[in-house]
């Protein structure tokens, strides 16, 4: 039988309302491979915080070699050998790799460094010298001096959350020689967090699976499970409340024609031949774990990302050349994933925040009234519900839900020609997420074409016309809804295309 | 387990930067009356002739205002670069760079209307001031070198450069070895309003004016308080920020070299290292205490010119000019902490997050 290094039971946890982990139970075999797989949000970051002593639980207890531990902080889960990777490296960047590995003093290889250096960097297949400073590597060789400072620190359970999301598939492979060497030869137990099937399939031994907060699947043996058992534990059972798609579709209003573009802050190339077409009324989904290249073709449509290689033409017209203003004057409205920092910018009013869309035409100027913009806002507020006690504040000041519909609100009440809405919903509670929906259908009934990212099924299914899976950067699969199943869908989006 | 978390207010008080600037007046007030009693002298007998002397008649009013003239213009500046989140700590240089610029406007060339004359020689204080500002201007949007160090640096290299120009080039051999530029002819004098008011006042209101359009009326402050907010909703509105960010810090470094071609025609007269009495810092202050609102630099540099001619004129009682000093900075202190309070409010919660 295997040797169970680490044991927790009944573990809960919320954050304000919500709750992010509920009576969890988790257990690692000793120098074994573990997947730890689930949608955003699941709570698997939770989950490995816990274990690293940086959350503290609300029930349940942690159990390392059989013995209870009563309160776990960073500090005494370092002395038990736990350490984490985070997903943001957490690198010094202008020490050298043997600075950076030799930091903790709980660092085990003070005196005899270069030879222990040296036989990792070769399971590793790292070529820099230990003298190189962090910021000279690249992003793969940066998670490997992560990975390498838990072995240095003497840590025997390595929690990885989410390794390969930066790496291409060259260095992913050479990720799981290394890991599989560690587990074997220095009995390290190893948790990967992911939610690409291939990986999880390739890499383990063991899967947890955790789904909104609960552990439906513990300890399976990696070779008897099969991708779609996977994916069905993971996504769950979708019930999808569809809303009614026999409106009059028109012509192509959105066409995307052969786009690549590459990504200069990763050596990932981040789109590989794009082409879709958007149709009036029509709802185009893309589906998509978020990182694979979703944000960038958002950008690339709206005008924000000019260095790409490719055509964007709205209404028949090429606009690849021209900018966001010139977009926008074609009545293309596009709501981006990142609301406050983005969409709407933080510490500046409400009522400046309503006026971004358009504070250039003559309908507010030639000089900013600023009772023409309280009308407009007032508009917005009174149209889209909004509650807004005080224009003159921060937008910050709004609860997310409102955040959303301001900034919803002033992209679509000009009755947009194009949408291209990114993760409109996620984060809101139900209500706010029925409210957001109706408002996109509203708009496809009046002729706009949207083009909805998202990695939430259940809203994409309910709302789109076709579903294109993007991968890597790559169009993966395009289903019409009516022959879309979730599993399909699902396992595109990991990775797994039959 | 109890924590405490600070939260902005979902309701903000307009009148809140005034409420401020009285608390933290009335904190300056304090401070200095307890400077003054440790030193044996009483309070209010000092404060009252400070008053009596600073705005008891045209006379002194109109000097009042004159001090507060470079305070105002400058602090307007620092304002315009301080809506995309900026801070010009070079206003100091600025003013120097001013009246050095209009000073070589003056000496090469020649023109006999005086009227076109001066605004000619004010125009060029302008771009003095704007081309001191323009190094690190460029350098904090190409590079993003932080703009507070660079243009504090550039006050002592143009501070350095004033030294050399009055005490070389520039040095008026009559000045019987003082270090000084020679004066400028009394033809490009500003003229006064009445008693000693000068011109130059009449410049500070329009440009008061001027900037409360810019930044509250217009496209362009629209454009710098979005760029200010976030640069990644700039670009998503698409407006060039980095671009907007320049030409805030032109007009701005502008301004306050505007301060210095004003001082210089209306007060001193003479390029001289006494040009700025620490003009462009104590702007700065202005500029802090009234949250960069133009009508609040102009209210609020008023009376600071005030405090300092009263600072002045007490010194004939035995009692440190520094009172002054003393009364500005504890009233930012204040003004500053009760902002604080007004945009914050501290929230006891039960459980952590």
């Amino acid at each position: 039988m295997n040797q169970i290094i680490l044991e927790a039971k009944n573990i809960s946890k919320s954050f304000g309302k919500t709750q992010a982990l509920k009576n969890v139970d988790f257990y690692l075999n000793k120098a074994q491979i573990h997947g730890l797989l689930g949608e955003n949000g699941a709570g698997k970051s939770s989950l490995m915080n816990i274990l690293s002593g940086i959350y503290q639980p609300e029930t349940g207890s942690i159990y390392i070699e059989g013995k209870k531990i009563k309160k776990l902080n960073p500090d005494l889960a370092a002395r038990f050998g736990i350490g984490m990777v985070h997903q943001e490296f957490r690198l010094i960047n202008n020490f050298s790799i043997k600075d950076n590995l030799t930091l903790s003093r709980s660092n085990i290889y003070r005196d005899n460094f270069e030879e222990a250096f040296e036989k990792y960097s070769d399971i590793f297949s790292l070529s820099a010298e230990s003298k190189t400073l962090i910021n000279e590597l690249s992003v793969g060789e940066k998670q490997k001096i992560e990975i390498m400072k838990l072995i240095f620190n003497n840590n025997n359970i390595m929690l990885l959350d989410e390794p390969t999301a930066v790496l291409t598939p060259q260095e992913t492979n050479q990720l799981k020689i290394s890991l599989k060497k560690l587990s074997s030869e220095d009995n390290k137990t190893i948790v990967l967090i992911t939610h690409k099937l291939k990986e999880i399939q390739e890499f383990t031994e063991s899967i947890f699976v955790l789904k909104d907060g609960v552990m439906v699947a513990k300890d399976l043996k990696t070779q008897n499970v099969t991708k779609n058992d996977l994916v069905t534990l993971m996504m769950g059972e979708i019930k999808i409340s569809k809303v009614r798609k026999d409106n009059v579709k028109g012509n192509n209003k959105l066409e995307v024609k052969n786009i690549f573009f590459e990504n200069n802050h990763s050596n990932v190339p981040t789109l590989e031949n794009i082409s879709l077409t958007v149709q009036s009324g029509e709802v185009l989904g893309i589906a998509g774990v978020s990182g694979n290249g979703q944000v960038e073709l958002a950008n690339i449509i709206s005008g924000i990302e000019r260095e790409y290689k490719g055509k964007v033409i709205v209404n028949g017209k090429n606009i690849s050349n021209q900018g966001v203003r010139a977009r926008k004057n074609l009545n293309l409205s596009y709501i981006p994933e990142n609301r406050l920092g983005v969409g709407l910018a933080p510490g500046v009013s409400i009522i400046d925040n309503s006026a971004v869309k358009d504070y250039f035409k003559s309908r507010l100027g030639p000089h900013l009234s600023s009772n023409k913009m309280l009308d407009y806002l007032n508009l917005l507020i009174k149209q889209f519900s909004i509650k807004a006690p005080d224009p003159k504040a921060e937008v910050s000041t709004l609860s997310g839900g409102n955040m959303q519909k301001l900034l919803m609100g002033r992209e679509l009440i000009s009755n947009p020609e194009v949408i291209i809405a990114a993760q409109p919903t996620r984060g809101l509670d139900v209500s706010a997420v029925e409210a957001l929906h109706e408002l996109i259908i509203k708009q496809r009934d009046k002729g706009a074409a949207v083009m909805l990212v998202s990695e939430d099924l259940d809203e994409l299914f309910k709302l789109s016309d076709r579903i294109i899976v993007l991968y890597e950067g790559q169009i993966v699969r395009e289903f019409k809804i009516d022959e879309a199943d979730i599993e399909s869908v699902g396992l595109a989006m990991a990775g797994s295309i039959e | 387990m109890n924590k405490y978390l600070i939260s902005k207010k979902i309701v903000t008080n307009d009148l809140s930067t005034f409420y401020s600037f009285l608390i933290g007046l009335s904190v300056g007030i304090t401070i200095g009356s307890i400077i003054l009693l440790v030193q044996g002298q009483n309070p209010i007998e000092v404060f009252s002739l400070m008053l009596r002397l600073s705005v008891g008649s045209i006379k002194s009013i109109s000097s009042s205002l004159n001090k507060a003239t470079p305070l105002i213009l400058a602090g307007l500046g620092i304002s315009i670069i301080n809506s995309v989140k900026l801070w010009n700590i070079g206003a100091e240089g600025q003013i120097f760079m001013g009246g050095i610029a209009l000073n070589f406007m003056y000496i090469s060339y020649e023109i006999s209307n005086s009227k076109l004359s001066i605004i000619l020689l004010l125009l060029s204080a302008f771009i003095g001031g704007s081309i001191c500002i323009l190094l690190p201007a460029a350098a904090k949007v190409l590079f993003g070198v932080n703009e507070i160090i660079t243009t504090l640096l550039f006050n002592y290299i143009i501070i350095g450069f004033t030294v050399y120009l009055v005490n070389g080039p520039w040095k008026d051999p009559n000045s019987l070895n003082f270090p000084a530029a020679t004066y400028v002819g009394k033809e490009v004098y500003l003229p006064t309003i009445f008693g000693r008011l000068s011109y130059g006042f009449i410049i500070c209101i329009l440009c008061t004016a001027g900037v409360y359009y810019l930044k509250e009326k217009s496209v362009f402050g629209y454009e710098l308080r979005i760029s200010g907010g976030s640069a990644l909703t700039a670009i998503y509105a698409g407006i060039n920020a980095k671009q907007k960010a320049f030409i805030a810090m032109l007009i701005g470094g502008g301004l306050a070299g505007l301060a210095g071609g004003v001082e210089l025609l209306s007060q001193t007269h003479r390029v001289s290292t006494g040009l700025s009495q620490g003009f462009g810092y104590t702007a700065i202050i202005v500029a802090a205490i009234t949250g960069m609102r133009p009508l609040g630099i102009f209210l609020v540099g008023s009376l600071f010119g005030a405090l300092t001619i009263g600072g002045t004129v007490i010194q004939t009682m035995g009692v440190s000019s520094y009172i002054a000093d003393v009364i500005q900075a504890t009233t930012l202190f204040g003004a500053l902490i009760s902002q604080f309070f007004f945009t914050y409010k501290i929230m006891k919660v039960s459980e952590d997050v």
